[in-house]
C-alpha cells in the first residue's frame, strides 16, 4: 500500500448535508491519501453519492468543510474540477448523440484532453462510438463513462459505482487501470454497494451506513477481525456442537457430515478439533467483505 | 461562455429547428398566395369585434391585415415561443432530470458559463426561426401580389425575434432556477398564452385595457410592426426582460443544489 503523503487529496471535517427525515451525510471526517485506492462501501442510500456531489461542489453542505487536491470545495471547483475525473453513479448521457460525439463534447468542454489517451481507452474497453447511445447495454455505456473519466488522466477520481454492468472481462481491465493508476500515484475514490468488486482493488475502505461512518480501515486490517470459514466434510455424522465452544467460533453449520464453521483469528483451535474425526475434506469457504460489513451492520444498533 | 455546450444544445435542436424553419417559409408561401383568391371575399364578411380581436384585428381586405392576422398574431409567436420554450426548458432542466446535468458540470466549467452557452443556443435558434419567418414573409407577400415594404417585413421579423428571446429567457429562469422541466415549459406557455390572451380582450373591456402592458406580446405586436415598421419601445422592454431573465437563470441556477 502507498504510504500516505503530508497533504491528503481529500480531507473532510464534520461534512454534513441534511436532507431531512434522518437522509443525508452527517459529520464526515475522512482523509484520502494520494495513491489510494479507496473504497466508500455501504448500502443504497447511505450518503456514498452524497459525498461525492459534495466534493465536486454539485452541492452544498449543510455543515462542515472538505478540501481536495488542497483545495476548498466551493472556492476551489472550477481547479477541482480540471484535476479530478468523475464517473456518476446511474450515468446518463444524450440517447440521441453517439458515444463519439458525447466524449468528443466532454473533451472539448474539458480542454487539454491527449486524443491517444483517449483512443487508448477506448482500445483498452473495446467501446462502441458508432450506435446513438440509446441503442447501447447498460454496460456499453459504463465504457463510455469510464473513458471520459479517465482520458483526461486526472489527478484523482470519483467513481461512483463504476462497476455497475460491466461484464467480468471488462471488470479485470478496469481493475488492472486501476492499478496502474494507483502505481502512477493518482488516487482514486470508488464507492460500491456490492463488496466483491471493491475488495480486489482498495488499499483502504470506508463504511458508510445512513450517513455516517462506520468504520475506515485498511483491507488488511479488516481483513484480520473479518470471520473465516471452514467447510468440513466428515467420514460419518458428528456432533457439530462440539467446535461451539472452541475459542473465537462464532456461528456451526451442521449438514449430514459437512459442518461449515465461522471464525475469528487462528484456525488452529478449529483444525486441531477436527483432526481427532475422520476428516474427508477440508474447503476453505472465501471469507469476503460481505462478512466484515454485515458483521459492523449487525453490531451497530440502528 | 462555452462554444461546445452551445454547439451540442443546437445539434440536438438541430432537426426540429429546421424542420420548424421549412415549415414556416412553406406556409407562409401558401397564406400569400391564398390571398388574391380568399381574402377580398372574406375582407367583405362582417366578422363580429371580439372574434376579429382573436385573430388580430382581422381586417382581411389588405394583404397587411391578411398576414398580421394569420402570421403575426398567431402563428409566428407560435412556432417561435414554442421553439425557444421547449429548447430552454430541455437544456436546463430536461439535461438536469435526465441526469446528463451531473457529469456536465463535473467539468471545469462555471455555472454562469454553462448558462451563458445554453442561453446563446436558444437565442441562435430564435434568430433561424425569426430569420425563417422574414424570408417567408418576403416569399408570401411576393405570392400576394405585394404590398408590405421591406422594411415593415423586417420589422416584424425582429420584433418577433425579440418576442423569442423573452419568452426563451423566461423558460431558461424556471428551467434554471427549478431544475422542473415541466415547470419551466408549463409556467412559460402560460405567460405567452394569457399574454396572447390579454391582448385579445382587454382592449374589448376598458377596465382591464392597462393589463397588456404587462405582457410580453404587446412590446412584439402591440404597435402593430407590419404596419407601422420597429416599435423601439416594444424592443427595448423585451431587451431589457430578456437579460434580466437570463441574469435570473444565472442566479437561481448558481445558488441551488443540483438535483439528484
Amino acid at each position: 500500500m502507498p504510504s500516505l503523503s503530508p497533504e491528503p487529496v481529500i480531507v473532510t471535517r464534520g461534512l454534513s448535508k441534511d436532507y431531512g427525515s434522518g437522509r443525508g451525510l452527517f459529520g464526515l471526517d475522512l482523509e484520502v491519501g494520494r495513491g489510494e485506492v479507496f473504497g466508500f462501501l455501504g448500502p443504497n442510500g447511505a450518503g456514498k453519492s452524497t459525498t461525492m456531489r459534495l466534493l465536486l461542489d454539485l452541492i452544498k453542505p449543510t455543515s462542515g468543510s472538505a478540501r481536495v487536491l488542497g483545495l476548498d470545495v466551493g472556492e476551489g471547483s472550477v481547479e477541482i474540477r480540471r484535476r479530478v475525473g468523475f464517473l456518476p453513479g446511474d450515468l446518463a448521457l444524450y440517447p440521441k448523440l453517439t458515444g463519439r460525439v458525447v466524449l468528443d463534447y466532454l473533451a472539448k468542454l474539458r480542454g487539454g484532453v491527449d486524443a491517444r489517451v483517449r483512443d487508448a481507452l477506448v482500445d483498452r474497453f473495446d467501446a462502441d462510438l458508432d450506435r446513438p447511445i440509446r441503442q447501447l447495454s447498460t454496460g456499453n455505456r459504463q465504457k463510455l463513462g469510464l473513458i471520459q473519466a479517465f482520458m483526461h488522466e486526472p489527478e484523482l477520481l470519483i467513481l461512483d459505482e463504476p462497476i455497475a454492468g460491466l461484464d467480468p472481462l471488462v471488470q479485470q481491465r478496469f481493475h488492472a487501470l486501476l492499478h496502474e493508476v494507483s502505481a502512477k500515484g493518482r488516487t482514486v475514490f470508488l464507492s460500491s454497494h456490492t463488496l466483491s468488486e471493491v475488495e480486489r482493488v482498495t488499499h483502504r475502505l470506508a463504511i458508510l451506513r445512513q450517513g455516517r461512518l462506520v468504520i475506515v480501515d485498511s483491507l488488511e486490517n479488516l481483513r484480520k477481525v473479518a470471520v473465516q470459514r471452514l467447510e468440513i466434510e466428515f467420514g460419518e455424522p458428528i456432533d457439530a456442537e462440539a467446535f461451539r465452544t472452541l475459542p473465537g467460533v462464532r456461528d456451526v453449520q451442521a449438514n449430514g457430515r459437512t459442518v461449515t464453521i465461522g471464525f475469528e483469528g487462528s484456525a488452529d483451535a478449529v483444525v486441531k478439533a477436527a483432526a481427532a474425526r475422520d476428516v474427508r475434506a477440508i474447503r476453505p469457504r472465501e471469507d469476503d467483505l460481505e462478512d466484515i460489513f454485515l458483521r459492523y451492520y449487525q453490531d451497530d444498533p440502528a | 461562455m462555452s462554444w461546445p455546450a452551445t454547439e451540442i444544445t443546437l445539434r440536438l435542436r438541430r432537426v426540429g429547428t429546421l424542420s420548424a424553419a421549412v415549415g414556416l417559409v412553406a406556409v407562409m408561401a401558401a397564406v400569400g398566395a391564398l390571398f388574391p383568391a380568399v381574402g377580398h371575399t372574406i375582407g367583405k364578411l362582417n366578422v363580429p369585434t371580439g372574434v376579429a380581436n382573436l385573430l388580430g384585428g382581422a381586417d382581411y381586405a389588405t394583404i397587411t391585415g391578411w398576414f398580421r392576422s394569420e402570421i403575426a398574431e398567431i402563428y409566428g409567436p407560435l412556432v417561435i415561443a414554442a421553439l425557444a420554450i421547449t429548447g430552454a426548458a430541455a437544456t436546463t432542466a430536461g439535461e438536469e432530470e435526465d441526469r446528463i446535468l451531473a457529469l456536465v458540470l463535473a467539468h471545469p466549467i462555471r455555472r454562469s458559463r454553462l448558462i451563458a452557452a445554453k442561453a446563446t443556443a436558444v437565442a441562435l435558434i430564435v434568430f433561424v426561426v425569426a430569420f425563417a419567418v422574414w424570408l417567408g414573409l418576403i416569399v408570401g407577400v411576393a405570392a400576394g401580389g405585394g404590398g408590405i415594404t421591406l422594411a415593415h417585413m423586417t420589422a416584424l421579423a425582429v420584433q418577433l425575434a425579440f418576442f423569442g428571446l423573452a419568452t426563451g429567457a423566461l423558460a431558461l429562469a424556471l428551467g434554471a432556477g427549478t431544475g422542473r422541466r415541466s415547470l419551466a415549459n408549463g409556467g412559460a406557455a402560460a405567460v405567452v398564452i394569457v399574454g396572447w390572451l390579454v391582448n385579445s380582450f382587454a382592449p374589448l373591456v376598458g377596465a382591464i385595457a392597462w393589463l397588456k402592458y404587462l405582457t410580453l406580446f404587446y412590446y412584439y405586436a402591440g404597435h402593430d410592426p407590419l404596419a407601422r415598421g420597429i416599435d423601439s419601445v416594444g424592443l427595448l422592454v423585451l431587451g431589457l426582460a430578456t437579460l434580466a431573465l437570463t441574469a435570473a437563470a444565472v442566479i437561481g441556477f448558481e445558488q441551488r443544489d443540483l438535483h439528484a
